[in-house]
């Protein structure tokens, strides 16, 4: 009841100014530059009140008040002036352009935000709302009309206003915090002196303004009979701020008032213009819009679509089961990236949700990021920078969060629809949480390898320095010739990361020894009575274990076969039921194969095993790991690389929070499905226990093999699950009696796979009564 | 799960609607999918798309229509948007002559992205606004009959027409990929009846290949 919108989100790291917590809006302006970060109240005074300044010069400038057209006498020259003018560039010429830009804008506004519509459609904010987009369409022609015609271009003002009109609301909260603090700590308002109360009139303009919207806040939970505070010092620092930035004598007076109702359109104008310009950053909300490519670009794109396809390699490296599938059915990522990109999540979240989202979006620096290596051009450019990356790695959060539903489908069109309707209940935080601990790898890959002796191989000199805005002049590399050549950028990409990938090996094996421990446990719970039982599973998991067992038998070279014979599997498929069968089996075994590098061990074995005190012989596992990264067959380039990088990825998952199991469990939304989440995951410790079946099982290792042969068992029980619910769903949809031939073949599929099913299940329920 | 029904189809076949910005298409894709209009629908960003059920000339067809922004000009876009379409509906709004004077430009964009034999209809939106009509029915229909296309006005505020006008062009649809199916030395029309072998699933069978990789 109190704030309209709880600011409670996650604090802000780095530059974010904790004054300031309460208030949103003035927060977004520090992050998105238009107000300077840790300086004084007096000083974002003076910026704002200038910016205020401004934006009135502008608005007078440009906006054609008709009233004024009127009145003949204003205008100094009656030829030109008059409304039947053909000059584009008369006042009339002016008001008639802007009257049919303004009855488009209008038409836009009338479908903003219907939940939060009491706020929006309120004949003010409209008005404010038309003003600003008006006006910014008025000063970039480029985006609001076509060229050298004054006629209006359709293609890219049409969800600008979804991207204002967060800005506005935020700064409409924070005027209505405002109210609430003022309406608490009244007398620090007043102008008492000495017992000589100054009559009302005497206050600023503004203090009536905020009076009315106080009183209109009439369920207040504050008390007003508030023990007095007599000097501002006692008050805590964020209320002192508060009304310092409120204070009317303070600097510039009342045009100084931070949140302040009257420039509320001055405010949502900087910041609709940050936003949209970028503020000499790399992510620019305007090129989102634009269908031709940015200065400078060599893939000749879009910057949206240079954007989907950043978000498609991004998720290639997170998780490349997933990639591979959207791929295959061909859902290519602008089919739903583009609406996401544009209004920035605006349309996939409940206005509150997406204010959180854009919190943590502005609070990541938008400065451009060209580390060193300033000629390794990346298509990317659009995401280059923190914010760029941000933005990239909430998409790729969005996606793992509907994984597998995704995973579930079998042609584009039900895929895409899953994607265009992204469940409106999902745990915002989580995909948050989630997308800050991809954004440094997002990062990574956007921008380039901090290893520059590689990269230097691979010069791909750009002309990015061409891109309007770039801020990274210093680093230029001037010398580096112009190289064009688009081919096989992203295998470069994986070459460099992959060698990143072995010198870090090197360099931090002794860091590993640690998850190195951990991981022998599971190893020496692996015997040959394992494989015994396992003679028993269906058809189903077969694949997986065999595969897992042959590495385990015969070593290291086989152990980066095993994991191309994977993918291989991922990328074959038919549309049959055993087909399905084998993708989610697949699904499994390729996360199982991101074994073969360590940290993901250390993730899964932190999830398998409490007791820290076990033996150690974690040579076996080094060593395996650095022959199977250092004797990859030529044709196996390409994919082992892959799945160095998703190890890669896994190491870099532990710093953020939450596993994913629990992440993606917690916030999917069918029960079905979500098992078969958990399932990649879960199904790890199976294969790798195989893994290890060659060491001597220790003492105290046996104490722990009751306990993991339970968890097989019950990981066992969960795929099992997934696997029938998928056959379920596919005996719903061939279930026509027509499609006789399909049936038939379905049939024999089903059949086997149900009997391979009931055997898994006897074996995993006797594995977890043990 | 229990969408039996649904999945239960003789035919797929994608349609896409095209038009001028704001001139209804989305409403007539949720009227003719959904029953609902929606005077404060956002406008879409993107693709948008949706599929219904329904017989035709006896046959269960699955129509899956494809809905875009009016102004997405993305070639990355646009030729997954063609892709496979069978039929278009090229609607303009019947209050607004410029965006009926457009409907030559969004012949030639379907020139260039679609199927050569791609089923038109062009369709005059927004009849309930009566007062306002800024396009004759006769420029319209003698235009339609110029071009070839079939012609039909339509209110999805009213849903007047919506059911009639996909009605017909799915049937049309229907008739060509039938007689197509017959001169193909196809075995006997038992086997036709198997339907989902011969499911004109729009999206990779189509031999016209976008000039420009979107990758």
């Amino acid at each position: 009841m109190i704030s309209p919108a709880p600011v409670e989100v996650l604090k802000v790291e780095g530059e974010g100014d904790s004054r300031f917590i309460e208030l949103r809006g003035v927060q977004w302006r520090i992050h998105l530059g238009i107000l300077p970060c840790s300086a004084s109240v007096d000083e974002l005074r003076r910026v704002t009140a200038d910016a205020r300044r401004r934006y009135a010069g502008v608005r007078r400038r440009l906006l054609v008040d008709p009233q004024f057209l009127k009145d003949e006498n204003n205008s100094p020259d009656r030829v030109m002036d008059n409304p039947l003018s053909q000059n584009p560039d008369s006042m009339w010429g002016r008001f008639f352009r802007n009257a049919e830009l303004e009855k488009m804008v209008d038409q836009d506004l009338s479908r903003l935000y219907p939940e939060h519509g009491s706020y929006f459609q309120t004949p003010a904010c409209q008005g404010i709302l038309r003003r600003i987009l008006l006006l910014w369409c008025l000063r970039h022609p480029e985006y609001g009309y076509r060229q050298g015609k004054y006629i209006i271009n359709m293609q890219s003002h049409e969800w600008m206003h979804e991207l204002l009109a967060p800005l506005l609301y935020v700064l409409h909260v924070d005027v209505r915090r405002l109210s609430e603090v003022r309406k608490v700590y009244e007398h620090h308002y007043n102008d008492n002196f000495d017992d000589l109360s100054f009559p009302e009139s005497d206050l600023v303009l503004n203090y009536k303004s905020l009076k009315v919207a106080t009183e209109i806040e009439d369920g207040n939970s504050f008390q007003r009979n508030e023990a007095k505070i007599s000097s501002l010092n006692e008050l805590g620092p964020e209320i002192q701020t508060i009304v310092l930035l409120t204070d009317a004598y303070g600097a510039e007076g009342e045009l100084g008032i931070l949140p302040s109702e009257r420039f509320i359109e001055h405010d949502a104008y900087c910041m609709f213009d940050a936003l949209m310009g970028g503020a000499s950053g790399a992510v620019a909300m305007a090129e989102f819009f634009t269908p031709s490519p940015s200065i400078g670009s060599h893939t000749g794109l879009p910057p949206v679509i240079e954007a989907s396809s950043a978000l498609y390699h991004l998720l290639s490296l997170v998780d490349s089961s997933l990639h591979s599938h959207l791929v295959e059915l061909g859902v290519e990522p602008q089919y739903f990236a583009l609406r996401w990109f544009r209004v920035l999540f605006g349309r996939e979240f409940l206005l509150e949700d997406l204010l959180s989202i854009w919190d943590e979006i502005f609070a990541s620096d938008n400065c451009k990021l060209s580390l060193g290596a300033e000629d390794e051009e990346s298509n990317v450019g659009v995401l280059q920078s923190p914010r760029g990356a941000f933005i990239s790695a909430m998409a790729v959060s969005m996606l793992l969060h509907l994984r597998s539903s995704l995973l579930a489908t079998e042609n584009a069109t039900s895929c895409l629809q899953r994607l265009l309707n992204f469940p409106e209940n999902a745990d915002v935080k989580k995909l948050i949480e989630k997308a800050k601990s991809l954004q440094s790898l997002a990062l990574e890959t956007s921008v380039c390898c901090p290893d520059p002796s590689p990269v230097g191989a691979f010069d791909r000199s750009k002309s990015k320095t061409a891109r309007g805005h770039s801020l990274s002049s210093g680093s230029i590399s001037p010398t580096t010739p112009l190289n064009l050549i688009p081919e096989s950028y992203w295998e470069k990409k994986w070459r460099v990361l992959h060698k990143e990938e072995e010198v870090q090996r090197g360099s931090t094996g002794k860091a590993r020894r640690h998850p190195g421990k951990r991981h022998c446990q599971r190893e020496q719970l692996g015997s040959e009575d394992d494989f015994e039982k396992e003679e028993y599973y269906g058809l189903v998991l077969r694949r997986i274990l065999s595969v897992k067992r042959l590495s385990a038998h015969t070593g290291s070279e086989e152990n980066s076969r095993t994991s191309s014979s994977s993918s291989t599997m991922l990328s074959s498929r038919a549309n049959d039921l055993e087909n399905d069968l084998e993708r989610s089996s697949v699904a499994s075994s390729s996360s199982a194969d991101e074994n073969d590098v360590e940290p993901d061990k250390e993730e899964l074995c932190v999830g398998m095993h409490k007791d820290p005190d076990l033996p150690v012989s974690d040579t076996i596992s080094d060593t395996s790991d650095k022959s199977s990264a250092d004797t990859i067959g030529k044709q196996l380039v390409g994919t082992k690389e892959r799945k160095l990088l998703s190890g890669k990825f896994q190491w870099l998952w532990k710093f953020g929070k939450g596993g994913e199991g629990t992440f993606e469990r917690g916030g999917n939304t069918e029960a079905s499905r979500s098992s078969s989440i958990g399932n990649s995951q879960k199904i790890v410790p199976v294969s790798s226990t195989l893994d290890g079946c060659g060491t001597l099982p220790g003492d105290t290792a046996d104490r722990n093999v009751m306990g993991t042969l339970k968890n097989i068992g019950q990981s066992m029980l969960e795929n099992i699950q997934v696997i029938e619910s998928v056959l379920q769903q596919e005996r719903n949809q061939v279930g026509s009696v027509e499609n006789l031939s399909k049936s038939v073949l379905v049939g024999k599929g089903q059949v086997k796979a149900v009997a391979a099913l009931k055997e898994l299940r006897k074996i995993s329920n006797i594995l977890s009564e043990m | 799960m229990a969408r039996r029904a649904d999945e239960e189809y003789d035919y797929l076949f994608k349609v896409v609607l095209i038009g001028d910005s704001g001139v209804g298409k989305s409403n007539l894709l949720s009227r003719f999918t959904r029953n609902e209009f929606c005077l404060e629908s956002k406008s879409t960003i993107g693709v948008e798309f949706a599929t219904r059920t329904l017989q035709v000339e006896g046959k269960t067809i699955k129509a899956q229509i494809w809905d875009t922004a009016g102004q997405e000009r993305y070639r990355a876009i646009t030729s997954a948007y063609y892709r496979g379409a069978l039929g278009a509906l090229l609607v303009y709004d019947v209050t607004k002559p410029t965006t009926f004077e457009n409907v030559s430009r969004w012949l030639k964009e379907l020139r260039d992205h679609a199927d050569s034999n791609i089923v038109i209809m062009l369709i005059g939106n927004k009849t309930d606004l009566k007062h306002l009509r800024g396009v004759a029915t006769e420029d319209a229909q003698s235009y339609a009959e110029k071009e070839g296309l079939s012609f039909i006005e339509t209110s999805a505020l009213e849903a007047i027409n919506v059911e009639k006008a996909f009605q017909t062009i799915l049937g049309e649809i229907y008739r060509i990929i039938s007689k197509k199916t017959l001169s193909s030395d196809e075995p006997a029309p038992t086997s036709i009846k198997e339907g989902k072998t011969l499911v004109v699933e729009g999206s990779e069978a189509n031999t016209k290949k976008p000039c420009c990789s979107s990758t």
